[in-house]
């Protein structure tokens, strides 16, 4: 049965509906998991923080609480809502940032090669060499805690492998001959990163922003028990997850639910991703 | 006249409550005539530091209590028991002076190092002197630095002069493990003798060997001067993750969990493990909100009472606590002879503590929460990150206080930043912390309470609550003068009052640890007067 | 070629300076000291705290801190440990093994594993199989490596019993046996997350490759399907993978943190968050200085591959 879908030419009918279909899938799934979150805390009748010390670890659908309690009798729907907006604010933030600044750097250095180059690339190396403890440590002693400073942190620490991944693709890919048929036909450095060099780069890009939204989303509950990140009782499903550590055995809802959440988010953000590339990549367009 | 009998009560009393959970019936086993088998012993935390005069923490003092020798220890019931002395000095055996001021010491004759050389008074008094080496990084020097003249008189006696009479100091002793002078005397800076990492004492167990980050394995001493050692070898393994150490402890790969063996969440199922014994062990150290009186609304007496009338103790210790620790009004453990047993109980009364705080003329604004001459009730509080019981009970906690219209927030601080000088120079709002409170079994609390000893105005103590009460500040200086036990008892059931009154602490409870030890393993005792739980290892066996 | 060797070398020097200079004030800036943890209830009084500090040399101006750190280290002493004393290069010495010992098996493993589904996910795209490995890889990316750690230890060790639930070694037994079986969770734990990454990786960079003009115009001259795979997509779909090697590399000497403590590896991971933690300078400095050496070379390791293996690539 898979043979006939390998073949590139066997069903294109079929794989575009599928492809689509996942894409399609992706985006809803988020589109739902922040609609969800941002508007779900306004129709529940529990507060995310309320706590009900005498109805804790109720398990899901045993009673007013449809995913049952946390440790603290708090509800774990309304922790599991606000928690994504946490969560999903980071890991898309964050994620964001770091590929910015990464195809910034990358493709610049990439493209011009020579001192300017030489230096970004060993800029980037700089940064490398230091581990992200180190520098969630370096940049906490000079921002105070809170949600924006967080989204900074990660994403000042995950720019540097898109960059290394952006210049090593765009130095191929410059020497190549739509590139160099571009540069003979007088279009602008600019232009030519843009239009020619950076939709050329689009896979591996692709894949590391899908790898970096989830590092994100969980760099965040790692910084948090640093201390530097967001403080008790706001949840993210980072903290929730890291905090349902020692209830492995006698409350297991209070892991997998987060760990679900995050799975979902992230998968759905891959199967985005993966239609996105298809699209952007020009390639896939000529055909 | 300085009568010692009664600080050497004084350390009897702690402790008599601690006696171990009865042991289960049946013959007593037999240790075995010669030394078997290995016990693996659980930290989570490394032990790092292994010259005894160092600073270090529980867990390297609990490696010390196997490789050294104190001159004498402290045992659970509170009693001075003489190890590398043949008795302990006091002042009807000659040992001290009437005036607490001249001091001999004879020593147990026939004790050698663990590489043979006989152990003198030499080496008590270089290991004295060395503690008071301008150069030498000593952990403590509180009570040594009084000690002058020291003489060998004999090859196993040896005397010196106090400065002035210092009663604890014979508890001090009782933790100050004594060094080879032979050894570190001959090294050329003791700071970084290799002495320091390949340890020499005369203690039940010598050094085998040490993988950094992982384990320090030790290995019977047979020549040991004392009872024992009946363990052919012992292992303290390092165990970063609590949830890990549990779980290596139930599957059997470690023996014992010492110090924060259990948390509190593990402890149910524990209990129903097979081949394995749950101890739940009163500490010394007592929890509670540490306020920094200086800091707005927190300097306001009626708002302290307010905020202790509102805290639920009772759900906070059976819920979060699971009901292992004992509720407590007071700095001092309830098993030490000062403890004041009629402080006026705390009462859970929201109502009241409204009441209080409107009567206060603290009024509620905007969002519930009191406000008084444009100063709003609101605090942070602070405790160390990645300890999940403790930022539960911030979480009751709030809950309870914005119910009397006071607005906590938590801040929760790695160690390494919230104890350094966010702490001792009191820049902090509130902090929840365990503190022990006694000095050795002493309990004075100058150096927390007076306020000469408030670090943030220049003081030399750790009076980070900046407390200042006059009448406080006379009753310690009293206290630590006086050396009739009634007199020193009413002077410091006063002081408890006085502090129970004031509210310069919110007590929560005297802490509980909860260890656990494999079935099969005897000789577990647990001492509430030694830093660690590891301190007889050499009376353990395994049952043949 | 060699001109370009010396050049970067050069640059990695100044780098490695500009690092240790930038780390030193980083650390010492940073809130908290390495006595702070003697504070919170022991015996030891703000004195004593105080002159041990300044027996540490901790209280001078930081330039002078810096450079007598700098002096020391280029004559071979990189210091000595606040929390064992021992030298630095000894405490980082000795837990190199086990690092080495556990992040090779394990990315040995995730390379296999993942090139090897990465490339059978792309030239099956959007079969089942594709779809089960990129729901298997998002879940393995998802959930942090201490669950995975934890539920296995649970599995394994507790309710089966096969394996031990941690420690590189029983005390007392050394050998290879017992090694290897303590070696196999931790090791399976930690290839799972970086099979993930591979996979990715790899699928990707073998999906674009497949789509090229030469594939197709090999595929249009009748090659036989096997050997244009291996001969000319694989080839040219591994070459993005040396950068991910080259960032890959100091991350196999820094160890995996987490893994580390769920299993109680000593390695190094969990020797640079204790250091930190306890603001241990000259340890966090060492580590600081190794790693980023490792960086240097693995990115320089990089770009000579690179352009070994893509010709078109001018080293400059």
């Amino acid at each position: 049965m898979s043979l006939t879908i390998t073949r590139p030419l066997a069903a294109p009918a079929f794989r575009r509906f599928r492809r689509h279909r996942l894409a399609a899938f992706g985006a809803a799934t988020i589109l739902l998991l922040t609609l969800g979150c941002f508007l779900g805390p306004f129709l529940l009748p529990f507060d995310d923080t309320t706590i009900d010390i005498m109805n804790r670890f109720a398990p899901p659908l045993s009673g007013v609480h449809v995913l049952g309690t946390d440790e603290l009798g708090r509800d774990m729907l309304a922790r599991l809502m606000m928690g994504g907006r946490v969560s999903l604010m980071v890991g898309f933030t964050a994620m964001a940032i770091g590929m910015a600044v990464g195809i910034l750097v990358g493709a610049v250095a990439g493209f011009h090669g020579g001192w300017l180059g030489a230096a970004l690339m060993r800029f980037v190396d700089a940064v490398l060499c230091f581990p992200s403890i180190f520098l969630l440590l370096a940049l906490a002693a000079l921002v105070s805690p809170g949600l924006l400073s967080i989204i900074i942190l990660i994403g000042a620490t995950s720019w540097m492998d898109v960059a290394r991944i952006v210049e090593g693709q765009v130095k191929s890919l410059r020497e190549r001959d739509f590139a160099v048929a571009a540069e003979v036909l007088g279009a602008s450095d600019a232009r030519i990163i843009v239009h020619e060099l950076v939709p050329n780069a689009v896979a591996p890009i692709v894949v590391a922003a899908t790898l970096n939204v989830a590092r994100a989303i969980l760099l965040e509950s790692y910084v948090s028990f640093l201390g530097y990140g967001i403080q008790p009782p706001v949840p993210s499903w980072g903290n929730m997850l890291n905090n349902a550590q020692i209830y492995l055995t006698s409350a297991p809802w209070l892991a997998i639910l987060p760990g679900l959440a995050i799975t979902l988010a992230v998968t759905s953000f891959n199967f985005l991703g993966d239609g996105l590339r298809d699209a952007l990549d020009p390639r896939m367009r000529a055909r | 006249m300085v009568d010692f009998r009664t600080d050497r009560r004084a350390v009897l009393g702690l402790g008599a409550a601690a006696a171990l959970a009865p042991r289960v019936g049946r013959a007593q086993p037999r240790p075995p005539e010669r030394p078997r088998g290995q016990v693996v012993v659980g930290l989570s935390q490394e032990p790092t530091v292994f010259n005894p005069l160092m600073p270090g923490i529980e867990v390297d003092q609990g490696v010390w209590w196997n490789l050294f020798s104190p001159l004498w220890f402290t045992d659970p019931e509170g009693n001075l028991v003489a190890d590398l002395a043949q008795d302990v000095p006091t002042t009807e055996n000659g040992g001290i002076s009437a005036d607490g001021l001249a001091w001999k010491v004879k020593l147990r004759p026939g004790v050698t190092w663990h590489d043979g050389t006989p152990f003198t008074a030499e080496d008590v008094k270089f290991t004295l002197e060395l503690i008071n080496n301008s150069a030498f990084r000593a952990r403590s020097r509180v009570g040594h630095q009084l000690v002058r003249d020291i003489q060998v008189t004999a090859p196993d006696e040896i005397t010196w002069r106090m400065e002035r009479a210092y009663a604890p100091y014979l508890s001090i002793l009782s933790l100050t493990f004594m060094v080879p002078k032979h050894i570190l005397g001959a090294a050329g800076d003791p700071n970084t003798a290799p002495f320091n990492n390949a340890p020499v004492g005369t203690g039940p167990f010598r050094w085998a060997s040490r993988t950094a980050g992982d384990n320090i394995t030790l290995t019977a001493n047979t020549a040991y001067h004392g009872n024992g050692p009946f363990l052919e070898r012992v292992v303290f393994k390092y165990i970063p993750d609590l949830t890990v150490l549990y779980t290596q402890f139930r599957t059997g790969q470690v023996d014992h969990t010492s110090i924060q063996g259990i948390s509190p969440p593990f402890v149910r199922e524990a209990r129903t493990l097979r081949g394995r014994t749950i101890h739940v062990n009163q500490q010394a150290s007592v929890e509670h909100i540490a306020p920094n009186l200086e800091y707005g609304p927190l300097a306001d007496k009626a708002v302290r009472q307010a905020l202790y009338m509102a805290i639920n103790k009772r759900a906070l210790i059976d819920a979060i606590y699971y009901g292992l620790p004992t509720p407590s009004e007071s700095f001092l453990p309830r098993q030490s002879w000062a403890f004041n047993p009629d402080l006026p109980a705390h009462r859970h009364d929201p109502a009241a503590a409204n009441a209080l705080l409107d009567q206060a003329g603290w009024r509620r604004g905007a969002g519930g929460v009191r406000e008084k001459n444009g100063v709003k009730l609101e605090f942070t509080n602070s405790t160390t990150t990645g300890n999940p019981v403790r930022e539960q009970s911030q979480l009751l906690l709030m809950q309870d206080w914005r119910a009397i219209g006071a607005g906590m927030r938590v801040q929760n601080m790695p160690a390494a930043v919230i104890w350094g000088e966010f702490w001792q120079q009191s820049r902090f709002q509130s902090v929840m912390v365990a503190v022990n409170f006694t000095l050795g079994a002493d309990p004075d609390v100058t150096p927390r309470f007076h306020s000469s000893a408030i670090g943030a105005k220049g003081g030399r103590g750790q009076n980070n609550y900046q407390f200042a009460n006059e009448e406080m500040d006379r009753l310690l200086v009293l206290g630590a003068t006086q050396f009739d036990q009634a007199q020193r008892r009413a002077t410091y059931h006063r002081i408890q009052a006085l502090l129970r009154e004031e509210l310069a602490i919110l007590p929560l409870f005297q802490r509980a640890d909860v260890e656990g030890v494999k079935e099969g393993l005897n000789g577990y005792r647990p001492n509430q007067n030694c830093s660690s739980n590891c301190w007889n290892i050499r009376e353990w066996f395994w049952t043949a | 070629m060699s001109g370009f060797l010396v050049r970067r070398l050069g640059q990695s020097l100044v780098l490695l300076v500009l690092v240790s200079m930038v780390g030193f004030a980083i650390l010492h800036l940073a809130p908290g000291g390495p006595m702070s943890q003697f504070a919170s209830g022991s015996d030891m009084t703000q004195e004593d705290l105080d002159r041990i500090a300044e027996q540490l040399g901790l209280n001078r101006p930081l330039p002078v801190q810096y450079a007598e750190w700098f002096w020391r280290m280029l004559q071979g002493d990189w210091g000595r440990s606040f929390r064992d004393g021992e030298a630095v290069l000894n405490v980082i010495g000795s837990h190199l093994g086990a690092t080495l010992q556990l992040m090779l098996t394990a990315t040995l493993l995730a390379i296999l594993l993942g090139v090897a589904i990465g490339t059978l996910s792309a030239i099956r795209r959007h079969s089942v199989f594709d779809t089960l490995a990129t729901v298997g890889a998002m879940i393995a990316l998802s959930i942090p490596t201490f669950w995975f750690g934890l539920v296995a230890i649970y599995l394994f060790s507790v309710w089966l019993g096969w394996l031990p639930s941690g420690n590189r070694s029983t005390p007392g037994d050394g050998s290879l046996p017992d090694l290897l079986r303590h070696l196999i969770l931790p090791a399976m734990v930690l290839a799972l997350v970086e099979t993930a990454i591979w996979s990715r990786f790899m699928r990707s960079s073998m999906l674009d490759v497949v789509n090229q003009d030469y594939i197709r115009t090999a595929r249009a001259k009748g090659v036989p399907e096997g050997r244009i795979l291996l001969r000319h997509a694989f080839r040219n779909a591994a070459l993005p993978m040396i950068t991910v090697l080259g960032l890959q590399l100091p991350t196999l000497l820094g160890g995996a943190l987490v893994t580390e403590t769920v299993f109680t590896w000593p390695g190094m991971g969990r020797l640079f968050l204790d250091s930190i933690s306890y603001r241990d300078y000259p340890v966090v400095m060492g580590i600081l200085m190794f790693s980023a050496t490792l960086v240097l070379l693995g990115s320089l390791l990089a770009d000579l591959l690179h352009a070994v293996a893509d010709p078109r690539i001018r080293l400059g």
